[in-house]
């Protein structure tokens, strides 16, 4: 008669075995490690050396002069820098603002109780996830002057993106379009996801639909409000590919956004140089867009 | 859920319901119109693309599609652009998936500096990444190959492994891997053969969300590549510079080719869409 076999002891881990499994986190985040320094540590240390020295491409790495901040007294000098500045901010601002408004506008009315309201919101996301080269080409051809289907909608012939008056509000609204709707599901996400108490009292205790609106919905909403500002806000900072298409900087540098000025530099003229003084501009005033909005958020999480 | 709704008479109910059906037809009309009309010139011959004024109606021909099929550059650029994609998936996956369960899981040291590094390298402008690592790899004559761009393209697609992944790894049960250490497993066969198979729809998400950013982007790849190895961003870059020439038919067609994968993809993440969008943001 068989004797069933005593259920078999759990392998014993050798020493070796156990040394091994206690560096299992080391060796899970190495990777991750290595190719964050590589990829962009050491890129962006250099760069910061970079903008220090007059580097030539033929030159090698570490064969430059030493100029100070020549590089940056240069960049602080050029008007078109400084106009760059300006004209990124603005840019942002118009842009985040539209998209804020267009987006919550959009969110609350997939919000209502409706039905096949799920179909809207099905096609409405459509243009986020659209190639932003493609986008921006298809753009191009609806503001064609002579053969846009606009110009023939609104019957005149206006060279949008020939112009320095429209063509930053064309560039403008093609980046609207595309990233209301990111801006919608977003909120969309987080009205979903508030409490129904606070509206279920006002309900009984007669609100209209506005008072409800601007008195509970709204500042209930306000952590994904913030939410959404900082990721635009980031983003639409370092808006290039729509841009780049469109009107590469131009005309009359009425599109030059930092991004732009900083491929300008480095990748036509290769002033690898002043393109990473420029580059270290940027990243200083992302930073700082970051810890701002981070602050604030902070804050309000506080109160 | 705090869904908003109308609160009245019945006949406020309906002009209510009425108006924002109206309204959401309206969006939806404005929002997709530039979409559908460049589909539509992708249908129409040449002749009928400048015909003045538009054709709203037309017989559609296919004869764009086919000519772009038998461009020579633009199933190379396809090519490229699978190849590049899909590299940098598998690049950030491999090597972002086991951070994130440690981000998950350990307290380490280092932790907080990863973390920021992390969130500094999703947030930063890439411009500024791209004009240092553009003369480091020229000088070591990695410009111009596919893996430059893959191991370019894991300074997005990296931070979203690790974020996305590691909100799915958080969701599961710590006792699943605590068993299956009790049972004598060690902590790789715990993470290899425990948590993996239960993580395969973050590893879905992760990848589709990923894959959709590498295959949109256009400025490392612009300056990262050649005629050889350049992707379809760039190529549509291409046609499109400077003047927009008189090909409108050729250029929507291939348009509409570049972005029809995107489109389904994300489509099928949709669901995930939210969570990728957010990442960094919400979860601080």
């Amino acid at each position: 008669m068989a004797v069933t076999a005593a259920p078999t002891a759990p392998p014993r881990a050798s020493p070796r075995g156990l040394w091994l499994d206690r560096q299992f986190i080391r060796i899970a985040v190495l990777p991750t490690t290595l190719l964050m320094t590589f990829i962009f540590g050491l890129p962006l240390i250099f760069s910061g050396y970079l903008s220090f020295q007059g580097w030539e491409p033929q030159l090698g790495l570490f064969d430059g002069k030493y100029v100070g901040l020549q590089n940056y007294e240069d960049l602080l000098s050029d008007p078109d820098f400084i106009g760059s500045i300006r004209l990124t901010l603005t840019y942002t601002f118009i842009t985040v603002a539209s998209e804020l408004a267009l987006g919550l506008g959009i969110a609350l009315l997939l919000n209502i109780d409706l039905p096949y309201i799920a179909i809207f919101r099905t096609f409405l996301v459509v243009p986020m996830m659209i190639t932003p080269v493609v986008a921006a080409f298809c753009w191009k051809l609806l503001l064609d002057p002579d053969h846009g289907v606009i110009n023939w909608m609104i019957g005149e012939h206006i060279v949008w993106l020939g112009r320095p008056d429209t063509a930053l509000f064309a560039v403008a609204l093609v980046n609207i379009w595309q990233n209301a709707p990111y801006v919608s599901i977003l909120l969309l996400a987080g009205l979903r996801s508030l409490p129904h108490e606070p509206v279920e009292a006002a309900l009984i205790d007669g609100a209209s639909t506005w008072q409800m609106f601007w008195h509970i919905t709204l500042p209930l909403l306000r952590p994904y409000i913030l939410v959404a500002l900082l990721l635009r806000t980031i983003f639409e900072f370092r808006a290039f590919d729509n841009i780049y298409v469109l009107t590469s900087g131009g005309p009359a540098n009425a599109t030059m956004t930092l991004s732009q000025f900083t491929y300008q530099a480095s990748f036509v003229r290769f002033d690898m140089s002043l393109g990473s003084a420029a580059s270290w501009t940027m990243l200083a005033m992302s930073m700082v867009l970051c810890l701002f909005f981070m602050s604030t958020v902070r804050r309000r999480d506080a109160n | 859920m705090a869904a908003l709704n109308y609160v009245g008479s019945r006949r406020g109910k309906i002009l209510f319901a009425g108006s924002v059906y109206a309204a959401l037809i309206g969006l939806t009309c404005a929002f997709l119109f530039p979409l559908l009309w460049i589909v539509g010139l992708s249908l129409k011959t040449r002749l009928q693309v400048f015909a003045k004024p538009p054709l709203f109606v037309w017989w559609p021909t296919m004869e764009n599609y086919a000519a772009v099929f038998e461009r020579a550059d633009f199933p190379a650029a396809f090519l490229n652009s699978l190849l590049v994609s899909t590299g940098a998936v598998t690049l950030s996956l491999a090597v972002g998936v086991p951070a994130a369960y440690a981000f998950a899981r350990f307290a380490f040291f280092g932790r907080g500096f990863l973390f920021f590094g992390l969130l500094a390298m999703r947030m930063l402008p890439p411009i500024a990444v791209l004009v240092p690592m553009y003369v480091l790899f020229s000088k070591i004559g990695l410009t111009t190959t596919r893996l430059s761009v893959i191991l370019a393209y894991s300074t997005f697609s990296l931070p979203l492994v690790v974020w996305i992944m590691r909100g799915f790894f958080e969701d599961l049960p710590k006792e699943l891997e605590e068993s299956a250490w009790v049972d004598g497993a060690s902590r790789y066969q715990a993470f290899f053969y425990v948590v993996l198979p239960l993580i395969r729809p973050g590893l879905v998400a992760a990848s589709i969300l990923c894959l959709q950013l590498a295959w949109n982007d256009f400025l490392f790849s612009a300056v990262l590549t050649n005629n050889a190895t350049r992707t379809l961003p760039v190529l549509m870059a291409a046609f499109s510079g400077g003047d927009t020439g008189v090909d409108w038919g050729g250029m929507t067609a291939s348009g509409v080719l570049v972005i029809l994968p995107v489109i389904i993809f994300s489509f099928l993440a949709q669901r995930h869409l939210v969570a990728g969008l957010s990442s960094g943001a919400v979860k601080g």
